[in-house]
């Protein structure tokens, strides 16, 4: 008898712990956000994921950033101008503006930071954000004691002057390796900075849990618009079908909807409402290696492009995720007539219309490089079977993600799938780094595709001032590319998030650094 | 040890791929790749860079990760206390309800009861984690709403990964302790005990698990053990802040510091889980104790 009510009583008192445990208890007034991944670091200059550069956003400031129409406008810098046919920028800096420890910013500062990215000693890998600064690369490599082109003119005037003009220069001035730093923190806290982040931003670093959480409270010194909210809390949940079971729990407040759920929550009377979405600046692609057989033959890379039902992909195993893509360049930052590319030929006429061109390639079989995620194995699948109806031999080699991008970057595939996403809102982006022939590999240019004409045209376009030139300089190039198909064009994605009801203000944006942070309200 | 260190350092160099690559993001210059690959020592020979590690560790040091930045050895003083909780709350769920079952399964006279419990272990050793961690989640989280899906932290966040790992194990143990009490069981000094008319209950306790423990106790130590070395897909379901995750995710990266310093410390707890395991053999049967 008192065994079993020992056992009773047991059994009562563990299911009171646990009850009601399944919601978080959360700090009052704070929106909880989802990470998949723990941040590599906070320190601005070292920044190259999307989960740090989202947080850093919110932490620091630049001279300028982009306000939801991709525009620049004023951040540290209130006003500026541009000289010297684009070759001197001078920037008036506010005078209210004070970093999280009290100290006010000044022109000094943005030196500091921006020579602290091209040190000789340092290892950002962001140095090719201010490589156009005239002096940037005798600094770098150790041979000058201070950037040539950087003058401070008085405590709130800072001048830049670049080597030569380069037209989408203040865009590359709103990425994180333009946030300014304080010199005194970074000194003193050493490799510490990355996660002792000191800035100007709208929120400050309260907690960071590694692989846990991150907590952001409110700057109540901050210089513009305040937060509307508390504070952020980051929860870090690595797998997707945990966040949806959090998200749907109300544990978290904002769900990034992974591609599973997709058609659910679309089809859902209780969610759909609360469905937003962006167009992201991004373009996916099949690269081809353009720089040996099969692939340096054009007719090949087109008959490979022109044997894919892109848009029935897109349509069907995408879920219409997307916008079918014309180009490399995204169709929100093409200001001309997009390119028309070849139409889907179906087997029997493509056979006779490209076979007969490239007969001798055909019958080699073709290395597809993939990463190991699972959406880019079902497509690559999709891809081999296409091609193999059309009659190429199609090798799938499945590699994990680090040995994927050395494999790549080395030119050891035939085919690849990748996809590029802005760093800035320009059609430059998608041009230079992906095809200009000095940008061989790591740089950018994976496929290897070498056309002097095309490296002039967007030679031309960064160096034109005149908007109508720029983009006929850049239509053009685009239009050559495409019509040498050095990829197949896929699609450019479209990101879709989900909030809770009471999150209200919430709007995704196409590039991370837009959101401050600050709109957000319950 | 000295051996661990070299079959992995050399394993782990000889992967295909390149943490630098993954370092610089998507856009850099062959120069700061190279430097990068000087900073981290990459371009020295495979024997100097081994020689830099030894010589690292011979100060008591790990290195800092490539990525993060941070040393590793203090990384792996947060983690693996939180993978020791895990492992150990798995297996005090499993050792206790394994023994049991297998215990009820060997000696109850009814044959369904044994079919039962052997189908049951046999699901529970069959399921995948990733699976039966999910439907644990579905069920107590979603749709109960009694435990907290993912997180690090307290007992309410340790249950239903703890569970999900204790599947696995209790099934073994429940087998693996069936088949000894039945062999046991029939042993002539069994038949003695019976004889000398001890009760039923003294005869199990004392003399047939006594016995039956020893391949208990074998496979208690391996699962154990190899928990202690992280249990990746549990601890990325319910996002627990283990080794596991953390030598994972070294790996993908080719993070050479923190692979190393988690292959050491999962080396070193498997040797240590075996040690004890050789004590226990020693106090359950006098014949194994030297001299």
């Amino acid at each position: 008898m008192f065994l079993r009510f020992v056992a009773y009583s047991a059994v009562f008192l563990f299911f009171t712990l646990l009850l009601s445990c399944s919601t978080e208890s959360r700090p009052a007034g704070h929106v909880v956000y989802r990470l998949n991944a723990d941040p590599t670091t906070l320190d601005p200059a070292y920044i190259v994921d999307v989960t740090g550069g989202s947080i850093s956003a919110k932490l620091f400031n630049g001279l300028v950033r982009l306000d939801p129409e991709l525009r620049v406008i004023p951040d540290i810098a209130q006003s500026w101008e541009v000289l010297d046919s684009g070759r001197t920028y001078v920037f008036h800096l506010r005078r209210d503006v004070s970093f999280s420890n009290g100290r006010a910013v000044t022109a000094e500062d943005f030196r500091y930071t921006f020579e602290r990215v091209l040190s000789p000693m340092g290892r950002s890998p962001n140095t090719w954000v201010f490589d156009k600064v005239l002096g940037a690369k005798e600094y770098l490599t150790g041979n000058a004691g201070r950037i040539k082109g950087i003058e401070v003119r008085d405590s709130h005037t800072l001048g830049i002057r670049l080597e030569q003009p380069f037209a989408p220069f203040l865009q590359l001035l709103t990425m994180n390796a333009g946030y300014v730093v304080p010199q005194e923190e970074v000194e003193r806290r050493g490799a510490d900075f990355a996660v002792h982040p000191v800035g100007t931003g709208p929120f400050v670093l309260q907690d960071w849990k590694h692989n846990t959480e991150l907590i952001l409270l409110r700057n109540p010194s901050y210089f513009d618009d305040k937060a509307h909210v508390d504070g952020i809390r980051y929860r870090i949940i690595p797998e997707d079908l945990t966040a949806v079971t959090e998200f749907e729990l109300g544990n978290i407040d904002l769900l990034a909807v992974p591609a599973s759920e997709y058609s659910r929550f679309r089809s859902s009377k209780k969610w759909k409402e609360l469905l937003s979405s962006a167009r992201g600046i991004n373009t996916y692609y099949v690269g081809f290696n353009c720089s040996r057989p099969p692939f340096n033959d054009p007719e090949m890379r087109k008959a490979v492009a022109g044997s894919l039902d892109r848009e029935k992909i897109l349509r069907t195993f995408y879920e219409g995720r997307g916008r079918l893509a014309s180009g490399p360049v995204p169709d929100i930052l093409r200001h001309w007539p997009a390119p028309v590319l070849p139409a889907y030929v179906p087997v029997t006429a493509r056979v006779l219309t490209f076979a007969r061109g490239c007969r001798k390639s055909v019958n080699t079989v073709i290395n597809f490089y993939i990463n190991a995620d699972q959406e880019v194995v079902d497509i690559a699948e999709i891809i081999q079977s296409y091609l193999k109806a059309a009659g190429f031999q199609v090798v799938i080699r499945q590699l994990e993600w680090s040995a994927y991008k050395a494999a790549i970057n080395n030119g050891e595939a035939d085919m690849f799938w990748l996809s590029w996403w802005a760093d800035y809102p320009d059609p430059e982006n998608f041009l230079f780094p992906l095809f200009h022939s000095s940008n061989h590999g790591a740089s950018g240019n994976r496929s290897r595709y070498t056309n002097k004409e095309v490296d002039r045209l967007i030679e031309a376009g960064q160096r034109s001032f005149d908007e109508r030139e720029r983009d006929k300089a850049y239509m053009k190039a685009e239009h050559i590319i495409t019509a040498e198909s050095p990829w197949v064009f896929m699609w450019h994605k479209t990101d879709f998030t989900l909030r809770q009801p009471y999150l209200h203000n919430y709007r995704i944006y196409p590039i991370y650094s837009i959101d401050k942070g600050t709109e957000v309200s319950f | 040890m000295l051996g661990i260190t070299f079959i992995t350092f050399s394993l782990a160099k000889a992967l295909p791929g390149d943490p630098v690559y993954s370092m610089v993001g998507e856009r850099s210059s062959p120069e700061i790749i190279e430097k990068i690959r000087r900073e981290i020592g990459a371009d020295k020979s495979i024997l100097r860079q081994y020689g830099g590690y030894l010589l690292l560790l011979s100060q008591g040091e790990l290195g800092r990760s490539y990525y993060t930045n941070r040393k590793v050895a203090d990384d792996i003083r947060i983690k693996a206390p939180q993978t020791f909780r895990l492992a150990f709350t798995a297996m005090l769920i499993a050792v206790p309800a394994g023994l049991l079952l297998g215990l009820f399964a060997a000696l109850s006279r009814m044959p369904w009861t044994d079919r039962v419990i052997s189908g049951i272990s046999v699901l529970g050793l069959s399921l995948p984690v990733f699976w039966s961690g999910l439907m644990l989640m579905l069920f107590f989280s979603l749709r109960m709403k009694l435990l907290p899906p993912s997180g690090t932290g307290g007992l309410k966040y340790l249950l239903l990964p703890a569970m999900t790992l204790a599947l696995p194990a209790l099934s073994t143990l429940a087998r693996v302790t069936r088949v000894s009490v039945l062999d046991s069981r029939d042993m002539p000094y069994i038949r003695t005990a019976r004889a000398k008319g001890l009760r039923e209950i003294r005869i199990i306790v004392v003399h047939i698990m006594r016995t039956a423990l020893i391949p208990v106790v074998t496979v208690i130590g391996l699962d154990f053990g190899s928990y202690l070395s992280g249990a990746v897909l549990t601890e990325t379901i319910f996002g627990w802040d283990g080794i596991g995750r953390f030598a994972m995710e070294g790996i993908i990266k080719r993070d050479y510091p923190v692979i190393m310093g988690c292959i050491l410390i999962s080396t070193l707890s498997f040797v240590l889980i075996n040690m004890l395991v050789d004590l226990v053999y020693q106090y359950l049967d006098p014949r194994l104790r030297v001299n």
